[in-house]
């Protein structure tokens, strides 16, 4: 038995001999993995320290965490967060889905491929750019939008110091950038649909809804639940880049989440243990969303997060 | 008899909406297009729906690249973008090639590191201080360096040298070949169009990149188009691309629309994405980055 082992413990050895250009060939990333991420990661420690510039920080266990949750503050942006996170998936989610049956609903032709082309670009903009360009459209005194309200015979507004338009506008702006972009995998499970089966449905005198709502559909579902579910794990996201980009004063209140929370109070205001407490304790809710919502779409749909 | 194809209603409804949609968003960036390049005093004219410009005039474009500080962040977006994609290339490739090895002792134990690095991401104060601590702060270096592998693409990768024949490897190997060679020689050219996938994605990406950006790169000297593009765009801080000088003696620069060179600081840092563009849809309805949800 003994004996056996120490073959096998050999054999890898020898294995590992073997293959120690391979080691270190993978040597490069390992160190800037543990160099950029398990050191920063390990420094998150920080959270249950009181952050001292001279001399060594001081142990304190919980408190930062009991300040943090006792903060009036956060429990706001912890709303916030949700709220965004949920506007975002829930009531953006149908719309890529609708956008890929209506893109199914033409034959492949240069009217497909421009509509292809054009809505999938938005997606490659950086948010500093798509803000310029959502600034201008909205402007009250040039924009687009509020002409058309003009025209209408309504007053100008300004949705993006309004308090109560500026998380829509988060959506809009989000669905304008992705409704291409994300309707990509449901248009490519869409034409991996056997044709046969349009054609027996056709013979069957199934009309175009028909066809939607007991083929497309049907043969959607399992990309859908995949999508929602890992979707759900990001939670926690709600769109830092966004943000940043879309907020002012008048608005801060509404769209300030965990991430620009932890931005401001960590290294604008230099506080950076409870900083990292915040940023900690999003980490750790976000990983149980990641890992549980990976597992489980891997075991409905079998397709995981990666 | 000549059969007249019927349009139905509900694809007229379809193809409007389509339209519709196509519009909301190729309009907006012509019109930013048309006023970046119309001319001054004709630019008023302009509505936010016009697609042509009104006159001519580059002067727009004239001011924004004789100001140094615009000049040198382009030249720092360039840097970051062609060294963080190198970096990003070599070391996603070769994780990948090494993870596909078959008997690999501890491959196992890679994979649930590197995903574990996917999931949990560092802190922010983290990020800022390790930089401080290396010395990196306000060094182009720090963001060339900074997200080096992406494990998504690194995934995506290895599923596609999984395919690569292990006969293939295997003469290679009995020629004597090192697996450096192995790589170069027979992974890389079959796994091109992937490997240059994934490179066009972590370019898009590090072009786009401002809020780290704007975080690590704290003096003029080293900031990037997109931060920079902020500062005057979102923050209308306008001093950053008119120069403090041309204000303080309100010149013919100063009392250019800010609108104007607005758009045409736009338009250049939109121009690197829409040369890509045409690349990445290649190779993306090629069928690549849906290796992730794989049928």
């Amino acid at each position: 038995m003994a004996n056996g082992q120490s073959k096998t413990v050999r054999s890898t050895l020898k294995r590992i001999k073997r293959d120690r250009t391979l080691y270190l060939i993978l040597l490069p990333t390992l160190i800037y993995f543990v160099i950029f991420h398990v050191i920063p990661i390990m420094g998150m420690k920080l959270a249950f320290y009181d952050y001292r510039i001279m001399g060594d920080s001081i142990f304190i266990g919980f408190k930062n965490f009991q300040k943090l949750f006792s903060t009036p503050n956060f429990t706001r942006i912890l709303e916030n967060t949700l709220i965004i996170s949920a506007m975002k998936i829930f009531l953006f989610f149908p719309l890529p889905v609708i956008f890929a049956l209506m893109l199914n609903e033409f034959k492949p032709g240069p009217f497909r491929k421009t509509i292809q082309v054009i809505s999938y670009l938005p997606h490659f903009l950086s948010w500093v750019v798509i803000a310029g360009i959502w600034f201008e459209f909205l402007s009250p005194s040039s924009g687009v939008f509020n002409m058309i309200l003009n025209s209408l015979g309504f007053d100008s507004v300004d949705l993006l110091t309004s308090k109560g338009a500026i998380r829509w506008i988060l959506l809009a702006s989000e669905s304008w950038r992705s409704i291409g972009w994300d309707s990509i995998v449901f248009f490519s499970a869409i034409m991996g649909i056997d044709t046969t089966l349009y054609e027996a449905a056709k013979i069957d005198g199934a009309g175009r809804l028909q066809i939607i709502g007991y083929i497309i559909i049907p043969a959607l579902l399992p990309t859908m639940i995949t999508v929602l579910i890992l979707n759900i794990g990001f939670f926690m996201n709600a769109g830092l880049d966004q943000i940043l980009n879309f907020t002012n004063i008048a608005v801060n209140s509404k769209i300030d989440i965990i991430d620009t929370y932890v931005y401001r109070i960590g290294l604008q205001n230099s506080q950076y243990s409870f900083a990292t407490a915040a940023n900690l304790f999003k980490g750790v809710v976000g990983t149980v969303l990641i890992v549980s919502t990976h597992l489980f779409s891997k075991k409905l749909t079998g397709k995981g997060a990666w | 008899m000549k059969r007249v194809k019927k349009i139905s209603l509900g694809t007229t409804i379809c193809a409007v909406i389509m339209i519709l949609i196509a519009l909301v968003m190729i309009v907006p960036l012509l019109n930013i297009l048309a006023k970046s390049i119309s001319h001054p005093d004709m630019v008023s004219k302009l509505k936010g729906y016009n697609i042509l410009p009104k006159g001519f005039s580059m002067v727009n474009y004239q001011v924004i690249m004789n100001n140094p500080i615009v000049l040198r962040s382009i030249f720092n977006s360039l840097v970051v973008t062609v060294g963080g994609v190198a970096i990003n290339i070599i070391l996603t490739a070769s994780a990948a090639y090494v993870l596909t090895r078959p008997n690999l002792v501890g491959k196992k134990l890679f994979m649930y590191f590197f995903i574990i690095m996917m999931i949990f991401e560092p802190g922010l104060v983290q990020e800022y201080l390790l930089m401080k601590d290396i010395h990196l702060l306000d060094n182009l270096l720090s963001m060339v360096l900074y997200k080096s592998v992406n494990v998504y693409y690194l995934i995506i990768l290895m599923r596609f040298m999984e395919e690569v024949p292990i006969s293939l490897v295997e003469a290679a190997g009995i020629d004597g070949a090192g697996h450096v060679k192995i790589l170069f020689k027979i992974i890389i050219p079959l796994c091109k169009v992937p490997l240059l996938t994934v490179g066009m994605f972590y370019a898009v990406f590090r072009w786009n990149e401002f809020f780290k950006s704007s975080i690590f790169l704290t003096s003029k000297n080293n900031t990037v188009l997109q931060v920079l593009l902020r500062q005057f765009v979102v923050n209308s801080d306008s001093e950053v691309i008119v120069g403090a000088a041309n204000i303080l003696a309100n010149n013919h620069i100063a009392q250019l629309d800010n609108g104007s060179l607005k758009a045409a600081t736009i338009v250049v840092a939109v121009i690197p994405i829409l040369l890509l563009y045409p690349i990445i849809l290649k190779y993306y309805t090629s069928g690549v980055l849906s290796g992730g949800v794989k049928e």
